[in-house]
C-alpha cells in the first residue's frame, strides 16, 4: 500500500503529463537540428575525441593552473582555425595537424612531459587551428550556424572535461598508470590516423 | 507529505499558457516589446552575457558602480544612431573581446573592460532604435530596451559576483573563466560568419 506522499507525487506526475502540449516536432534543420549536429561533430570524429580528451588528461598531469588554463585557451584559439576555414583562408594539411595533435598530446601523456605552461598554451593552440578549422569548413550550410557553434563548443569543452576527469586519477599510482596508458592508447591512434589505417 | 504537497503549483506553472492580459496604460506595451528586445537576437544575447561575467569581475563597490556607463552609452547609440552596416558583426566582436577578456584576465584591465562595456552599450543602444512611428510609441520602446538590457547585464553581473561570493571554492571561478572561453568562441564563430555572409 503506497503512503500519501507516493500518492501524491504519483497525482501530481499526472496532473503535469495531462497537461501536455503538442511536441510539434521538426526535421532536423534551425536551431535543434543545428545544435545536434554542432554537438555530434567532434564527438563522431575519432580525431576529434582522441585530441580533445588528451588535451584534459595531459593538463591533469601539468597540475594548476594548466589543468585549467588549456581548456580555456583551446575554444579561443579554435575558433579562430574555425574562422580561418568560414571565410577561406588556406591552412595546409588539416587532417594531418588533427591526427599529429593525437600523437603528440598523447606522447606528452605517456612520457609525463610538462614543459612550461606558456610553452603548453602554445603547442595545444596551434592544434587547436587545425581542430577549428575542420569545424569551420564543415558547418553544414542546412542548419543554423548559430546553434552548430554552440553544440560543437559545448562538445569540445565536454570532451575536455572528459579528460581532465579521467586524469585526476593519477592522484593514484595505479590511476597514473592507467592515464598514461590512455595517453598511449591516443598517440596509436594517432599514428593510425596519419597513416590511413584508421 | 508536506514536502510532497510543496510541488503542487509545478504543474500549473509548467502548465500556464498565455495571458491574454491588457496593458493599462496606452503605449506600454511598446515599452514591454523594447524590454526583451536585447534578448532576441544572439548578437544582443551573448554580448550581454559577456559584458556581464566581465562585471562580474570588478572585484571593488568604486568599480561596480562604474557599470553606470552601460545604459549612459547606450542612451547615446539610441540618440546618435549611427549607420552600422554590420551591427550584428560589431557586437559579435564586442562580445568576443568582453568574454576573452573573462576568460583570460578577469577582474583585470579594469579600464579596458570598463571601455567595452560601454561600447556594448552604444552597440545595443543603436540596436534598439525601433522602426519609424509615432514619438510617443517610439520612446516607449527605446525606453524599455535600455531598462532591459540595463537590468539583464546587473542580474547577470550579480548573479556571478554572488556565486563567486558565496562558493569560495577555486573551481568557481575556473568555472567562470571556461563558461567566457566557450561564449567567446561561439561570438568569433558568429563573427566570422556574418562577414563571410556579408561578402557572398
Amino acid at each position: 500500500m503506497p503512503n500519501r506522499a507516493t500518492l501524491t507525487l504519483m497525482a501530481i506526475a499526472l496532473a503535469y503529463f495531462s497537461a501536455t502540449f503538442p511536441a510539434l516536432a521538426h526535421t532536423g534543420e534551425g536551431y535543434g537540428g543545428g545544435f545536434v549536429a554542432g554537438f555530434t561533430h567532434p564527438i563522431l570524429g575519432w580525431d576529434h575525441v582522441a585530441a580533445m580528451v588528451a588535451v584534459g588528461l595531459w593538463g591533469a598531469f601539468l597540475g594548476a593552473p594548466a589543468i585549467w588554463i588549456l581548456p580555456v585557451v583551446f575554444p579561443l584559439v579554435m575558433a579562430f582555425g574555425a574562422v580561418a576555414g568560414i571565410i577561406g583562408i588556406p591552412v595546409p594539411a588539416i587532417e594531418t595537424g588533427i591526427a599529429l595533435s593525437a600523437v603528440v598530446l598523447g606522447l606528452m601523456i605517456v612520457f609525463a612531459l610538462k614543459p612550461p605552461i606558456w610553452m603548453s598554451a602554445v603547442i595545444v593552440g596551434a592544434f587547436a587551428i587545425f581542430h577549428g578549422y575542420a569545424h569551420g569548413t564543415e558547418l553544414p550550410a542546412t542548419v543554423n550556424p548559430f546553434a552548430y557553434a554552440v553544440g560543437f563548443v559545448i562538445s569540445t569543452g565536454l570532451l575536455h572535461l572528459a579528460g581532465i576527469a579521467f586524469g585526476l586519477l593519477i592522484r593514484w599510482p595505479a590511476g597514473r598508470v592507467a592515464v598514461r596508458g590512455a595517453g598511449g592508447l591516443i598517440a596509436f591512434a594517432g599514428i593510425a590516423f596519419l597513416s590511413g589505417v584508421a | 507529505m508536506i514536502k510532497a504537497w510543496r510541488l503542487a503549483w509545478l504543474p500549473f506553472v509548467l502548465a500556464a499558457g498565455p495571458a491574454h492580459a491588457h496593458s493599462p496604460i496606452p503605449g506600454i506595451k511598446g515599452f514591454y516589446t523594447g524590454l526583451l528586445h536585447p534578448f532576441s537576437t544572439p548578437s544582443q544575447v551573448l554580448l550581454t552575457i559577456g559584458l556581464g561575467l566581465l562585471a562580474g569581475g570588478f572585484a571593488t563597490e568604486t568599480e561596480r558602480y562604474r557599470l553606470v556607463v552601460f545604459p549612459i552609452s547606450g542612451i547615446v547609440g539610441l540618440v546618435v544612431a549611427p549607420d552600422i552596416a554590420e551591427l550584428d558583426a560589431a557586437m559579435f566582436a564586442a562580445a568576443f573581446a568582453a568574454c576573452a577578456l573573462a576568460a583570460l584576465v578577469p577582474g583585470r584591465l579594469h579600464v579596458l573592460a570598463v571601455v567595452l562595456v560601454a561600447a556594448g552599450g552604444f552597440l545595443i543602444g543603436v540596436a534598439s532604435i525601433p522602426d519609424d512611428g509615432p514619438v510617443r510609441d517610439r520612446l516607449f520602446t527605446m525606453s524599455g530596451s535600455i531598462v532591459g538590457a540595463s537590468i539583464g547585464l546587473l542580474y547577470l553581473a550579480g548573479i556571478s559576483l554572488a556565486i563567486r561570493e558565496r562558493y569560495t571554492w577555486p573551481w568557481v571561478g575556473i568555472a567562470f573563466r571556461v563558461l567566457s572561453a566557450w561564449l567567446g568562441a561561439i561570438s568569433l564563430l558568429m563573427f566570422s560568419l556574418g562577414l563571410a555572409a556579408g561578402e557572398t
